[in-house]
């Protein structure tokens, strides 16, 4: 039923010596990018995608990606287990657990479950994306350009008001991403150049791999560089992995509840992972039978968000092959893969292009089953990256970058714009403008500026040709809720709630608090940009009050970590 | 930590970011305005929908920030693992980085990617800190001549060779 | 009047203090041990974490030495942080401890050994895991 025929033949495709080799050459090099911080799948796609060019066969580039995907979700549990940083940041859910069951001589132990976890998440949601992705691509051709360009927007929305609390902020880098993706050529009947001043290199547009390239490596790089942390650590040792009944015993309803919930909240564009980790890390306490252990090591804490992270990066997949739609940056970074091979990603790619999407997906399986390999008995040996100095990471990091920019076009006018963008993206992170919705700006831009012209072009001009569906109507309410949420929350919720608390303390609303929220001054609880903001959304003192953690609530909670 | 006192200093400079948006939102505009409709065919929406949406949407987010940050709104600089924010920038850092970059820039069509590439690793890893003069330029050409070899013979995708033409 | 021990948590660290205790008990001096790293990787094999850190603090109480154990990391490179100590202290020996490396290893890796042993400013002892018994 569903898919899963054409899956067994996408095998066919997948076992293939060189498509084995690129799954092998992408799972290596996902993990060992999810070792290393600061680089994510996302900046190592990317700096990839100029292989592209030389790789003729798309399927097996995207099993080279789809490999570097989902080993990022491996090697990164490595890392925050096993790196025994001094004092007490933990700046990931999984860190928080498995570093502490690590201190205690138990890492072994997480680092099994977490392997094991990822492995169980990352093929059961493999297998529900063949499930479903059929079903839902039969329903998405029904879909109009109203209901693409809704769709769209739905994501403009979602990415610039979950990452971080400034929405505001989140809006300003989704329209340099959208200003961005205006240069060059007007695609629709007129042709005319715009924002391109009379240079002719830019008639084309500026490349997504220099924009990629540059807001995520350059930029990243050139912040690093103007901060390096002169801080290191030491690597906690470990035996064989492996883990003990009663751990398996513990750890397997984590596992099939992480990915339950990771699953769908990937395939949503306003999900994401950080948000689903959490969640899983509360419920293991919640239904914990050793609620005690939490903090100190329990290995529930450990098996759920790893379950999680794996099956939300499954969850991506759906949307972004059926509809083309992508939930996060790296899916972004996939979806201008796919416009690199001239392929149009949409409810037609399993039509047109089933050869790529099953060997995709059975290749997926395979390469997580590899990563098991990899990574279960081989994680204290990939620690061992850790040993490399940063200033090593940076400089290959840029010279991949430059030499990435430089082969789109065999000119160095992208090098130049590849500088300037990557300045960009270093004043961006100087004063906390999100990058991931510059990105979503630039990649899904001129795709939903078709989308809308279209429309109205059916409509005949009419606005009401944006909306005309059931559908697209949908959607729209969807957004109005996501954008009026806040001011709901602030004008009706709040001032209900500080009714309630008659000793007049004003109490700091910690239920509206998103999971960026920072728990310290500075401290990163989640790997995304904070920002604390007098915006409307979530302060209301008429003065602006500096957030520090003296006005948090005080409550056991598991992002609050001292730092020392 | 970071003092109140800095805080409102930082304040001020972001200021920037709303002159940057405001500034963009205008050029978009401008350039938006000397736009067409396309000859003959009649379009509904023209090539100018997006940019005048688009720019304005700019000046209003410029609007908006800006009163966001006289409200003591503060956009939090990226932390991360490797980005330790308790002292300023390092400017040096950035200058040396920018430097070698630039020397690729300048050196990729000269000299070819074996040597620029090399160039810019070594500057970018000596920008970072690293004092080892005789590894880092191996490792530096060890990886340029490679990703060449690499790129051009593994995926026929030309770099230029400059003058080491003939040896390679 | 100090010794200053330059120590990492491999063996040979573990001897250079063991044998930099009895130095100090010898001569009647202080200890200053010093572990370094720059700080540039995000693991480091020569930073001590604080469970080693607070052995080696427990066996200097033990000895009765009067001993300081200073931890550095300030992307500088370790062999200057310990003749930097040194010479702020006007220590009168420097205790490394060392291990054979072949010559393109101490190109590749680096030897803050042979850089104390021939940069220092006052005499330097090398001592190996294996000639100071626990």
């Amino acid at each position: 039923m569903g898919g899963l025929s054409e899956l067994v033949g996408g095998f066919y495709t997948a076992v293939t010596p060189i498509n084995l080799l690129y799954a092998l050459i992408g799972v290596l090099l996902g993990t060992a990018i999810g070792v290393l911080p600061g680089i994510g799948p996302a900046m190592a796609i990317a700096l990839l995608l100029p292989l592209t060019y030389g790789i003729d066969d798309p399927v097996s580039a995207f099993i080279m990606f789809a490999g570097i995907y989902y080993g990022g979700m491996y090697g990164g549990s490595t890392t925050s287990i096993l790196l025994n940083t001094p004092g007490e940041s933990a700046s990931i859910v999984t860190a928080i657990e498995g570093n502490k069951m690590a201190k205690r001589g138990r890492a072994a132990q997480a680092l099994a479950t977490a392997a094991i976890g990822s492995f169980i998440a990352g093929t059961i949601g493999t297998l529900l994306v063949a499930l479903l992705a059929p079903g839902i691509a039969r329903l998405a051709v029904q879909l109009g350009s109203p209901d693409y360009f809704a769709v769209m927007v739905l994501a403009f929305v979602a990415v610039t008001s979950i990452l971080g609390a400034s929405r505001v902020r989140g809006f300003a880098s989704l329209l340099i991403g959208l200003t961005i993706g205006l240069v060059g050529i007007d695609l629709g009947v007129s042709g005319q150049q715009r924002l391109t001043f009379g240079i002719p290199q830019l008639a084309d547009g500026i490349d997504v791999i220099v924009v990629a390239v540059g807001l995520f490596a350059v930029g990243e790089a050139l912040w690093v560089a103007a901060h390096l942390r002169r801080q290191t650590a030491s690597l906690i040792s470990t035996g064989r992995v492996r883990m003990e009944r009663a751990d398996w015993a513990r750890s397997w309803k984590p596992w099939l509840r992480g990915t339950a919930l990771g699953f769908p909240f990937g395939a949503v564009p306003a999900g994401g992972a950080e948000l689903p980790t959490f969640l899983s890390y509360v419920t293991e306490k919640k239904l914990s039978k050793h609620p005690e252990e939490f903090g100190h090591g329990a290995i529930e804490g450990v098996a759920g968000p790893e379950a999680t992270n794996n099956a939300s990066a499954a969850g991506g997949l759906v949307p972004l092959l059926t509809l083309g739609l992508p939930t996060t940056a790296t899916a972004a970074v996939l979806l201008a893969a796919f416009q690199q091979y001239g392929i149009q990603p949409g409810p037609r790619l399993l039509e047109n292009e089933p050869k790529l999407v099953w060997g995709l997906l059975a290749s997926l399986l395979i390469g997580n089953a590899i990563l098991l390999v990899l990574n279960l008995p081989l994680a204290p040996m990939w620690a061992k990256l850790l040993h490399i100095p940063r200033p090593y990471l940076y400089a290959g990091i840029l010279f991949f970058a430059c030499l990435g920019a430089y082969a789109v076009n065999a000119s160095t006018v992208d090098l130049i714009l590849l500088f300037l963008i990557g300045v960009v993206g270093f004043v961006m992170r100087r004063y906390g403008l999100p990058v991931v919705p510059a990105i979503i700006g630039v990649i899904l831009g001129p795709r939903a500026e078709v989308q809308m012209r279209r429309a109205l072009q059916i409509s005949d001009g009419d606005l009401s040709g944006l909306f005309n569906t059931t559908f697209s109507v949908t959607v729209y309410a969807v957004i109005a809720v996501l954008v009026l949420w806040p001011l709901v929350n602030r004008f009706v919720v709040r001032p209900r709630r500080q009714r309630r608390a008659p000793d007049g303390a004003e109490r700091w609303p910690a239920a509206d608090a998103l999971p960026g929220e920072p728990a310290q001054d500075g401290e990163r609880v989640w790997s995304v940009p904070e920002a604390r903001t007098g915006d409307d959304a979530t302060v209301d003192a008429p003065a602006a009050r500096p957030l520090d953690s003296a006005s948090l609530p005080d409550e056991p909670d598991p992002r609050q970590q001292e730092k020392p | 930590m970071i003092s109140r006192i800095t805080r409102q200093g930082q304040d001020r400079s972001e200021f920037l970011v709303v002159l940057f948006l405001l500034a963009l939102g205008v050029l978009v505009l401008v350039d938006a305005a000397r736009l067409h409709s396309g000859v003959g065919q009649r379009e509904p929406v023209g090539p100018q929908a997006v940019p005048f949406l688009v720019g304005g949407l700019l000046v209003v987010t410029a609007v908006l920030l800006a009163r966001d940050i006289l409200r003591g709104g503060h956009g939090e600089p990226e932390g991360g693992e490797d980005v330790d924010l308790s002292h300023g920038n390092d400017w040096q850092a950035l200058l040396l980085l920018s430097a070698a970059f630039l020397a690729n820039i300048a050196l990729i069509e000269r000299a070819g990617w074996p040597i620029s590439g090399a160039v810019l690793f070594f500057g970018c890893a000596y920008a970072l800190g690293s004092r080892h003069f005789v590894r880092d330029p191996i490792i530096a050409l060890v990886l340029s001549i490679g990703t060449w070899y690499l790129f051009v013979l593994g995926l026929g995708i030309g770099l230029p060779v400059g003058i080491l033409k003939g040896i390679l | 009047m100090t010794i200053v021990v330059g120590y990492v948590p491999k063996p040979e660290g573990r001897a250079a203090v063991r044998r930099g205790v009895a130095e100090a008990l010898l001569r009647q001096e202080d200890l200053l041990v010093v572990n370094a790293a720059r700080g540039d990787s995000y693991a480091d094999a020569g930073f001590a974490p604080e469970e080693e850190l607070a052995a080696v603090r427990a066996e200097l109480e033990r000895s009765g030495v009067r001993a300081e154990v200073r931890q550095l990391v300030r992307g500088v490179d370790p062999a200057d942080e310990i003749m930097q100590a040194a010479a702020t202290a006007a220590a009168k020996l420097i205790v490394i401890g060392i291990r054979h490396r072949t010559p393109v290893g101490k190109l590749i890796l680096g030897s803050t050994a042979q850089r104390v042993l021939l940069e220092a400013g006052c005499p330097v002892l090398a001592v190996k895991a294996e000639s100071e018994p626990a």
